[in-house]
C-alpha cells in the first residue's frame, strides 16, 4: 500500500481460512451465477457489488479460478444462445433493431460482469493466459450470435439490402446501420471485413458496373461525369456516416474502377460531348470534373492529357498550315495567342494549373509553331505591327502583357536566330522611319529577349538603339557648326549613322542624288569625317525617306512624304514635264526593280498619283513615259506615298533570308564544335552531334547533316582529325 | 458538500466512514462499484459495506486515500504504517486494488 500500484505480488490466504467448507466453491459460484442471470434479466438493482466482488475474489484466492472462469463461459454462452434465438425469431424489419437492442444489453451486462470479476481479470487470467472477460464476452457474442447459421447470412443480406435501397434513393435508418456496423467493428476488424466489407465491395462493384453500363448508353460525357461524381460523393458520405473509415479507399476504388476506369476511353472520345467538345466550348466545369475524377485512377490524367495534346496539335497544325491564315501575319499570331490564352484558361480553371498539363500545352505549341517555317517572321511582324500602331494609347501594363505573350511564343520557336534576323530588319525599318510608338516598349522587349537568350542575342539590337541616339547628337553638332551656311532654301538633312554589322544592311545600291541634296550630303560627310577619323561613310539610299513640298496645277500645295528613291525621281520633274523610263533610269541609276516599284507607287495608286503614265496600265514597262500630273488633288495637305511598310516577304525574299540564316549558322556550329572538342579532346560522332545540338538549342535546331559538313570542313582546315583506328572518333588538334 | 459527492464506507464492526467519492475512488475496486453500469445497491445508496475489513484498517485506508490524493505525485512525505497493521493492510490493499 505504501508503494501504490505495485501489483505483481501474490497474497497467500490466512491459515485459518484454508479450512473451508468443501461445498464452499459450489455455493459461492451459485451466488455469482445467480447474479449473472439477474444482470442479464435487468434485475441487478438488488445486488451488492461488494458481495459479488468479494465472492469472486475469494474464489480466485482459494484457487477456484478455473471453476469461476469455466462457469462464466458456460453461463454466458447459454444466455447468448437464448438471445440468439430471440434475434432469429425477430421478423423482417425488426431483425436489426432486435439485434441492436440485444447487443446494447449484452454490452452493458458484460461490463458489469467484468467489473465484478475484476480480480479474476487482474490475477487469474494473465497467469493462465486466458482471454480477459470483456474480450471473452465479445468472442462469445461473435460465435454464438453473429455466426449462428441463421443470423450470419441474414445479417449480411439485410445490411447489403439496406445499402442498396439507400443507393436507389430510399431513406434508411442510418443510426441503426451505424450501430450494427460499429458492433461488427467492435468484434474485431476481421469480423467487419469478412462478414460485411468484403461482400459489400463485391455487391457495390456489381451495382456500379451495371449502372455505369446504363449511364454510358444514354448519357453524354458531361452528364455521365456528373452522375459518377455524385455516386462517388454518396459513397464517401456513406462511409463517413456508418462505415469504417478504412473502407473509404476501398469503396471509392470500386466506384472509380467501375464508373471511370472501365469507361475512360469511351468517355474522352465521346462524339459531341467528349474532351474535344468540352475544349471547343470552354466547358470549364465539365473539364474540371473530369480532371478531378480521372485523377483518381492511375492512367486517367494521362489519357485526358493525350487527347488534349493531340487535339491542340491538330487545331494548331491546321492554323499554321492554313494558307488563308498565312496572308495576314498579324492575325496569324493573334490567333496563336488566342489559342494559348484559351488553353491557359482551361488549365487554370479546370485542371488546377497542373504542371503536366502545362508542359503538354507547351510542347504542343512548340510542335506546331515550328511546323511553319515562317512563324519566326510572323511573330516579328506581329511585334512590328504592335510597336508601330497597335500599342498606341495602350497603358504600360497592357503593353507589358502583350510583350510577355509574344515572348512566350518566342520561347516555343526552335529557330530563334531566324526570328532575330527578321526582328533586326523590322526594327531597323521602324527606327529609320521613326515609326516606333514607344521607346520604352522597344527597350522592354529587348530586355526580355536578353534575359531569355543572353547578351549575345541582343547586343546588335542594342547597338541599333545606340546608333540612333548618337546620330541625333551628330546632327545637332552638324547644324551647330554649319548652321549659317545651311539656312535658306537648301534642304534639311537628317542623317542616321549606322554601324556596319549592327544593322541589316543590304548591298548598298547607290543612286544619283539630286544636286541640291548632294551638296548637303557632302557637307555632312566632311563634317563627320572631320570629327571622327578613320571612318567610312556610305549612303544607304534605299532606306531613307524625304518630305517634299510640291505645287500643282491649280496652285494648291502639298507636302509629299516619299522614300529617297521616289524623291530622286520627283526631283527630276522640277526641270522636265515628261520623262521616259529609260531617261529616269539613266538619271537616277536606281536599281531596276526598286525603280519600278517606286514608279508604280507614284503613278499607279489612285489618290496618290502625282505622276501620270502613258500608256495607262497597272505595270511599269521599259518604254513607258511619265508626266507630272498637274491635276493631282488630295483632301489632305500631307500626302504619304507608297511608304515601304514591313510586309511578309515574297517567296524569293524568303528563300534569300533562309539562305543568309543558313550561312550565319555555319560559323556558330563550327564554334560550338571547336568549343566542345577543345574541352573533350576526343569524341565520337554521335556525341558531338548531341552536344552541339544541346549548345545551340537556345538559338536554333541544327541539322545533323549540316553539323557533319562543318566537321568535315574543320578536318580540312586541320582543326580536327579522325582517329586512325576508329574512324568514328575525332581528335582535337591544338 | 453535496450528498452525491460523498460515499459511506462501513467496516465489519458497523463503523461508518463518510468520505469524498474522489478519495474513495483511489481504490480501483470502489471505483468500479460506483461507476459500473446498471444499478448495484452500492451505486444506489452511496454506501459500501466491507464485512471483511475491520474499523482500524478501514480508518487507515481512508487516511491513505486522502494522503494519496494529496501527495501521491511527490515523494516528500511518508505514509506511516504501524507494523502490527501491515499484514491486514496488505490484504485489504489487494482486495481494494489500491
Amino acid at each position: 500500500m505504501s508503494a501504490p500500484k505495485k501489483k505483481n505480488f501474490q497474497i497467500e490466504a490466512f491459515k485459518h481460512r484454508v479450512v473451508v467448507d468443501p461445498k464452499y466453491p459450489e455455493k459461492t459460484w451459485k451466488i455469482l451465477e445467480h447474479a449473472i442471470h439477474e444482470i442479464y434479466n435487468h434485475n441487478a438493482s438488488g445486488l451488492s457489488f461488494e458481495e459479488l466482488y468479494r465472492n469472486a475474489y475469494n474464489m480466485v484466492l482459494h484457487k477456484f479460478g478455473e471453476k469461476l472462469y469455466s462457469g462464466l463461459v458456460a453461463t454466458m454462452t447459454s444466455h447468448l444462445s437464448e438471445i440468439s434465438k430471440s434475434i432469429e425469431a425477430a421478423q423482417g424489419e425488426l431483425f436489426l433493431e432486435e439485434l441492436n437492442r440485444k447487443w446494447a444489453d449484452h454490452n452493458k451486462a458484460l461490463q458489469m460482469i467484468r467489473d465484478i470479476l475484476m480480480y479474476m481479470d487482474r490475477t487469474f487470467i494473465p497467469s493462465t493466459h486466458k482471454t480477459p472477460v470483456h474480450e471473452l464476452g465479445l468472442n462469445l457474442w461473435r460465435d454464438v450470435v453473429i455466426h449462428s447459421s441463421k443470423t450470419q447470412t441474414r445479417l449480411r443480406d439485410t445490411l447489403l439490402e439496406l445499402v442498396h435501397r439507400e443507393r436507389n434513393g430510399e431513406v434508411i435508418n442510418r443510426g441503426l446501420m451505424r450501430n450494427i456496423i460499429k458492433m461488427l467493428m467492435d468484434l474485431g476488424s476481421t469480423v467487419y471485413q469478412e462478414d460485411f466489407e468484403h461482400h459489400f465491395l463485391e455487391v457495390s462493384a456489381d451495382f456500379y458496373r451495371l449502372e455505369s453500363q446504363q449511364f454510358i448508353e444514354c448519357c453524354d460525357c458531361g452528364d455521365y461525369l456528373k452522375k459518377a461524381e455524385r455516386r462517388l460523393n454518396e459513397e464517401m458520405e456513406r462511409v463517413s456516416h456508418y462505415l469504417d473509415t478504412r473502407s473509404l479507399d476501398k469503396i471509392t476504388n470500386v466506384v472509380e474502377k467501375e464508373m471511370i476506369e472501365s469507361h475512360m476511353q469511351r468517355l474522352v472520345h465521346m462524339e459531341n460531348s467528349g474532351i474535344v467538345n468540352m475544349l471547343v466550348n470552354d466547358k470549364y466545369e465539365d473539364l474540371g470534373r473530369m480532371y478531378n475524377l480521372f485523377r483518381r485512377v492511375p492512367t486517367g490524367l494521362s489519357i485526358v492529357r493525350d487527347v488534349m495534346t493531340s487535339y491542340i496539335r491538330d487545331t494548331g497544325k491546321q492554323l499554321v498550315t492554313d494558307p488563308e491564315r498565312l496572308r495576314d501575319p498579324v492575325d496569324f499570331v493573334q490567333r496563336l495567342l488566342d489559342l494559348k490564352d484559351k488553353y491557359d484558361k482551361i488549365i487554370s480553371l479546370a485542371f488546377g494549373n497542373d504542371k503536366t498539363f502545362q508542359n503538354a500545352l507547351n510542347s504542343s505549341f512548340e510542335y506546331f509553331i515550328n511546323l511553319n517555317t515562317r512563324s519566326p517572321e510572323f511573330i516579328s511582324l506581329f511585334v512590328d505591327d504592335k510597336l508601330r500602331k497597335g500599342l498606341r494609347g495602350v497603358s504600360e501594363e497592357d503593353v507589358e502583357v502583350v510583350l510577355d505573350k509574344v515572348m512566350m511564343l518566342f520561347r516555343y520557336l526552335q529557330e530563334k536566330d531566324v526570328f532575330e534576323k527578321y526582328y533586326k530588319q523590322h526594327l531597323a525599318k521602324r527606327l529609320l522611319a521613326g515609326k516606333t510608338v514607344s521607346d520604352d516598349a522597344e527597350r522592354s522587349l529587348i530586355v526580355k529577349l536578353k534575359t531569355e537568350c543572353g547578351y549575345q542575342f541582343t547586343s546588335k539590337l542594342e547597338g541599333m538603339f545606340t546608333d540612333m541616339k548618337t546620330s541625333q547628337d551628330t546632327m545637332q553638332g552638324f547644324y551647330a557648326s554649319n548652321g549659317p551656311d545651311l539656312v535658306g532654301d537648301s534642304p534639311t538633312l537628317a542623317v542616321q549613322v549606322l554601324t556596319t554589322g549592327s544593322w541589316p544592311t543590304q548591298p548598298s545600291a547607290t543612286c544619283n542624288l539630286p544636286a541640291e541634296i548632294l551638296g548637303v550630303c557632302e557637307k555632312f560627310r566632311s563634317y563627320y569625317l572631320g570629327t571622327h577619323t578613320g571612318r567610312r561613310l556610305s549612303w544607304q539610299t534605299n532606306m531613307g525617306t524625304a518630305d517634299l513640298k510640291a505645287t500643282f496645277g491649280k496652285g494648291q500645295k502639298h507636302e509629299l512624304n516619299v522614300s529617297t528613291y521616289q524623291m530622286c525621281v520627283l526631283m527630276l520633274f522640277n526641270n522636265a514635264d515628261r520623262m521616259t523610263y529609260k531617261e529616269i533610269e539613266q538619271a537616277t541609276e536606281i536599281p531596276a526593280s526598286d525603280l519600278k516599284r517606286c514608279l508604280q507607287s507614284l503613278a499607279c495608286v489612285k489618290g496618290k498619283n502625282v505622276l501620270r503614265k502613258e500608256p495607262m496600265s497597272k505595270d511599269i514597262a521599259e518604254d513607258d513615259a511619265f508626266f507630272f500630273n498637274e491635276k493631282f488633288t488630295s483632301k489632305l495637305y500631307k500626302v504619304k506615298i507608297g511608304t515601304v511598310v514591313a510586309q511578309r516577304e515574297s517567296e524569293p525574299e524568303n528563300q534569300e533570308t533562309r539562305q543568309r540564316v543558313e550561312e550565319d549558322r555555319k560559323p556558330q556550329i563550327e564554334a560550338a564544335i571547336v568549343r566542345i572538342m577543345k574541352s573533350r579532346r576526343m569524341l565520337d560522332h554521335n556525341n558531338i552531334i548531341a552536344e552541339v545540338t544541346k549548345q545551340l538549342q537556345a538559338r536554333f535546331l541544327p541539322n545533323p547533316v549540316i553539323i557533319k559538313k562543318r566537321i568535315e570542313s574543320l578536318i580540312e582546315r586541320e582543326f580536327l582529325e579522325r582517329d586512325k583506328n576508329d574512324r568514328k572518333m575525332y581528335r582535337y588538334l591544338a | 458538500m453535496k450528498k452525491e459527492d460523498m460515499v459511506k464506507l462501513i467496516s465489519s464492526e458497523g463503523f461508518e466512514f463518510v468520505i469524498d467519492k474522489d478519495a474513495a475512488m483511489v481504490s480501483q475496486t470502489i471505483y468500479n462499484m460506483l461507476t459500473s453500469p446498471g444499478s448495484f445497491s452500492e451505486t444506489q445508496h452511496g454506501e459500501v459495506t466491507f464485512p471483511e475489513i475491520s474499523t482500524t484498517i478501514l480508518e487507515k485506508i481512508c487516511k491513505y486515500f486522502y494522503w494519496h490524493l494529496q501527495f501521491a505525485s511527490g515523494k516528500e512525505t511518508e505514509f506511516h504504517i504501524e507494523p502490527e497493521l501491515t499484514l491486514e493492510l496488505l490484504m485489504a490493499a489487494n482486495y481494494l486494488h489500491t
